[in-house]
């Protein structure tokens, strides 16, 4: 008996990035595995955890040092152009071509996509109003707001009606509305397709994700549902009172995830094994688990160097 | 150090250094190396009637200079007339738009950062004035003082013009895109022109240099006819002249420093025309009218409608093999888009006036500038990725480097042979063959020479420097060898230029392989 495998997959396996500079070599990313299906991925992590390196790698921008990468078992390696058909990709910083207006963009980007002419038009009017510029789409890109480049680039991005979507901040810049409204479009997408949303505003990945991978110092630290990563922070944040003089002590002795003042003093929330004294439990939300399995990790790492 | 003198140090430092860590300029040093190599080979020399000077310090070194100054006062202003903009694309402007920092200290601060570059130029002219001096002294020893001393009074000085006036044309609307690098062109010919003509003290010492050998040669032969041809020699020069350099006198380094205190004073005017990253000033007045910021409502569109009601068809995917052409016809529209109608006029008159007029010498002048027409098109090629950071969007499509890479080549060999097409139609009638391939090297020659330059550098700048200085030796000055039009009729100046094409062509090609990171 023989059945097909249909389902979409990305597969990295040992992948590593090391990039030269003046005092040597420094690794973007070492030893990372992760298998993808799917859904909407959300990449967490600090400030140069190595988000972008890993969709650069997937993007086929650059090219792993050591291990490999794989799109429903081509190896990107040798055959980049099997995930470039697919592709959709949303870099964080990226420009546009001043002179033409948003159909010419998009229109250019469909010739080099290959996309034919018919289904292109089609296409372009329908991404048009989808991220909401049909009624600037015969303005010139150069007077474009920055929350307006972001759209077009969205909808560039989902020209060639993409199997893989990666999308690296895609909400910066962008008005709360729009946000909602492209939150939505993420989830609506993710059905059949492997979206992959790298981004520092935890409530969009609250809002989207279906799993959650959370990257550390060119590490995976964790690869599981939100609900997961929840689970493990449960019973773990506490909301305390404290006068607003004792605030700075507090901070010096738990982890604290945010902070509110009242009348009767800071209302502070925090992560730690027990409870302080006076200290009531409340509901973990992803930022309290994020921040409590990067925690985690780093008291790892410490352990481990000692 | 002063604060003000602090922030003009790290403000060309910083601008300096990050020019100089760019792989453009190894090949602006290069270009350097090049200039001193034709005049090793005598493709450029200096003579005056029939004479040459005789080898020695003095000769080479006020040799070098001149090639130096008058080659680098013009390739070299293309190459760093971009300092404001790099400041602008790097979004760094809009924090110094920020500091205490005053508008002159940045203009000059620019224009001592533009000199630093231009210098290291002169530089490689001086180091290998030693070397030319060394391997063909014919009279003395090397003597430092006499060869590096028109360097020094000439060169420096000469660079610090052409860096202020770089700052100039960059804070001036008008002048700061390509009708600027054009209007320069015209008047660095007609200056450099006039300078031969009258033996000024120019900024650029070829008026100088021509009076101070001038003077020298008529006391040693009084039939000297004031004749001073610099460029490619017609024929050997039959006698030698000795030229121990020009007397240093105060009078004479005053004249020459004079055009430091211009240069200063340039940078300095160039302030009252900064706009200081005020975005609302950045533009030409046509751009900001076509790019005035939008109304809020106009902004954010519509009202945001919810995601069900919009369908996005999914698309029935194609094999590639017939997109080819669409792609082209892109890239031709991108390289076109935002040229105004005279561009276009111009380009017709060309185009026209190539075809018909009659004299033979002007018909070739005609289409030499055809083809100087669309320098600042072809420019683009193989950059715009990277001036427009566009490349990670480009470059994650499939089949970046088999498609859209001769897609761009395509469209640049289209627009070479539309632009010099009136020469063609000519040749074709006249039933010229040899003209006719002669044209069609030329024509795929240009837009290859153009890619290869545009990926390498990921910059325009060099291609507008090269192609210019190039057109200015080849088809005006008609140096053998270097005239891409097909005027020359030289035997193997066709297969050269196709053998070239292919070269740069994998140059091309290798060097956008290496940006995409994948192969």
């Amino acid at each position: 008996m023989t059945f097909e495998v249909s389902e979409l997959q990305l597969t990295i396996d040992k992948a590593g990035k090391v990039y030269h500079s003046r005092r040597g070599k420094v690794w973007a990313l070492r030893n990372f595995s992760l298998e993808v299906r799917p859904g909407v991925l959300g990449l967490l992590g600090p400030n140069g955890a190595g988000k972008t390196t890993l969709m650069n790698i997937i993007a086929t921008i650059t090219r792993a040092t050591e291990g490999a990468v794989t799109w429903n078992g081509a190896d990107l390696q040798r055959d980049p152009d099997a995930v470039r058909a697919v592709l959709g990709y949303l870099p964080q910083d990226f420009g546009v071509y001043p002179n033409l207006n948003a159909v010419e963009f998009l229109e250019y980007f469909a010739a080099v996509k290959g996309l034919d002419a018919a289904s292109a038009r089609r296409r372009i009017d329908e991404l048009l109003q989808l991220v909401n510029l049909t009624d600037v789409r015969k303005r010139p890109l150069g007077g474009f707001s920055g929350g307006m480049r972001q759209r077009i680039g969205i909808a560039q991005a989902l020209l060639n009606d993409p199997q893989l979507l990666i999308v690296d901040e895609p909400t910066a810049g962008l008005d709360p509305e729009e946000r909602v409204r492209f939150r939505n479009l993420l989830s609506d997408l993710s059905g059949d397709r492997i979206v992959i949303l790298s981004t520092h505003i935890v409530s969009d990945v609250e809002a989207t994700a279906t799993e959650i991978a959370l990257i550390s110092g060119g590490t995976l630290v964790a690869h599981a549902p939100p609900e997961d990563l929840l689970r493990a922070a449960e019973g773990r944040v506490w909301e305390w009172v404290v006068p607003s003089a004792e605030l700075s002590a507090a901070k010096q002795l738990y982890l604290i995830s945010g902070t509110v003042r009242r009348a009767d003093g800071v209302h502070v929330r925090l992560l730690a094994e027990s409870a302080p004294a006076g200290a009531v439990p409340v509901a973990a939300t992803l930022e309290d688990a994020y921040l409590h399995c990067l925690s985690t990790h780093r008291a790892h790492l410490a352990e481990a160097r000692a | 150090m002063t604060k003000r003198a602090r922030v003009l140090y790290h403000l060309a430092r910083a601008d300096f250094l990050e020019r100089v860590r760019r792989y453009s300029f190894l090949l602006t040093l290069a270009f350097a190396a090049g200039l001193a190599y034709l005049i090793y080979t005598e493709t450029i020399s200096l003579q005056l009637d029939e004479y040459r000077g005789v080898y020695n310090s003095a000769w080479v070194g006020s040799l070098l200079t001149l090639v130096g100054t008058t080659y680098i006062s013009l390739a070299g202003f293309y190459m760093v007339k971009n300092t404001i903009q790099r400041d602008q694309q790097t979004r760094v402007g809009l924090v110094l738009a920020t500091t205490p920092m005053s508008k002159s200290l940045y203009t000059v601060g620019k224009a001592l950062s533009n000199f630093a570059v231009l210098s290291a130029m002169v530089s490689v002219l001086a180091a290998a004035a030693v070397m030319l001096e060394l391997v063909r002294a014919e009279a003395g020893g090397l003597e430092p003082g006499k060869l590096l001393a028109p360097f020094v009074w000439v060169g420096l000085p000469a660079m610090a013009m052409t860096a202020a006036v770089a700052v100039l044309f960059e804070t001036l609307p008008v002048l700061r895109g390509g009708a600027g690098n054009v209007i320069y062109f015209f008047a660095w010919t007609t200056y450099v022109g006039v300078s031969g003509l009258t033996g000024v003290n120019d900024y650029i010492g070829l008026g100088f240099f021509m009076r101070q050998m001038g003077d020298t040669l008529k006391r040693i032969d009084p039939s000297y006819r004031g004749g001073f041809a610099f460029g490619h020699p017609n024929a050997q020069a039959a006698k030698t002249f000795l030229w121990n350099g020009v007397d240093w006198t105060p009078q004479v380094l005053l004249g020459r420093l004079q055009w430091v205190a211009i240069a200063i004073g340039i940078a300095w005017l160039s302030a009252v025309f900064f706009h200081r990253f005020d975005p609302a000033r950045e533009g030409s007045r046509r751009k900001r009218l076509k790019n005035v910021a939008p109304e809020p409502a106009q902004e954010r569109g519509a009202p945001a409608a919810p995601i069900t009601e919009i369908h996005l068809t999914p698309l029935v995917r194609t094999a590639h093999g017939g997109q080819f052409a669409r792609l082209v016809a892109a890239e031709l529209r991108l390289m076109l888009k935002g040229q105004r109608w005279w561009w276009y006029l111009v380009a017709a008159g060309l185009f026209v006036a190539s075809l018909v007029v009659r004299d033979v010498q002007a018909r070739q002048a005609l289409a030499a500038f055809a083809w100087l027409w669309p320098v600042l098109i072809w420019s683009q090629m193989g950059a715009r990725e990277a001036r427009h950071d566009t490349q990670k969007l480009v470059f994650s499509c499939a089949h970046a480097l088999g498609r859209q890479l001769p897609a761009v080549w395509a469209a640049g060999v289209a627009v070479a042979i539309s632009t010099g097409g009136g020469l063609e139609i000519h040749l074709l009638i006249a039933g010229d063959w040899p003209g006719f391939f002669g044209w069609l090297a030329g024509a795929l020659f240009i837009p290859t020479f153009a890619l290869a330059l545009g990926v390498w550098s990921g910059s325009s700048r060099l291609f507008e420097a090269l192609f210019t200085l190039w057109w200015y030796v080849g088809p005006m000055n008609h140096a053998p060898g270097l005239d891409f039009t097909g005027a020359a009729r030289t035997l193997f100046s066709t297969p050269l230029y196709l053998l070239a094409t292919v070269a740069l062509l994998t140059a091309a090609y290798i060097g956008r392989r290496g940006k995409l990171g994948y192969a």
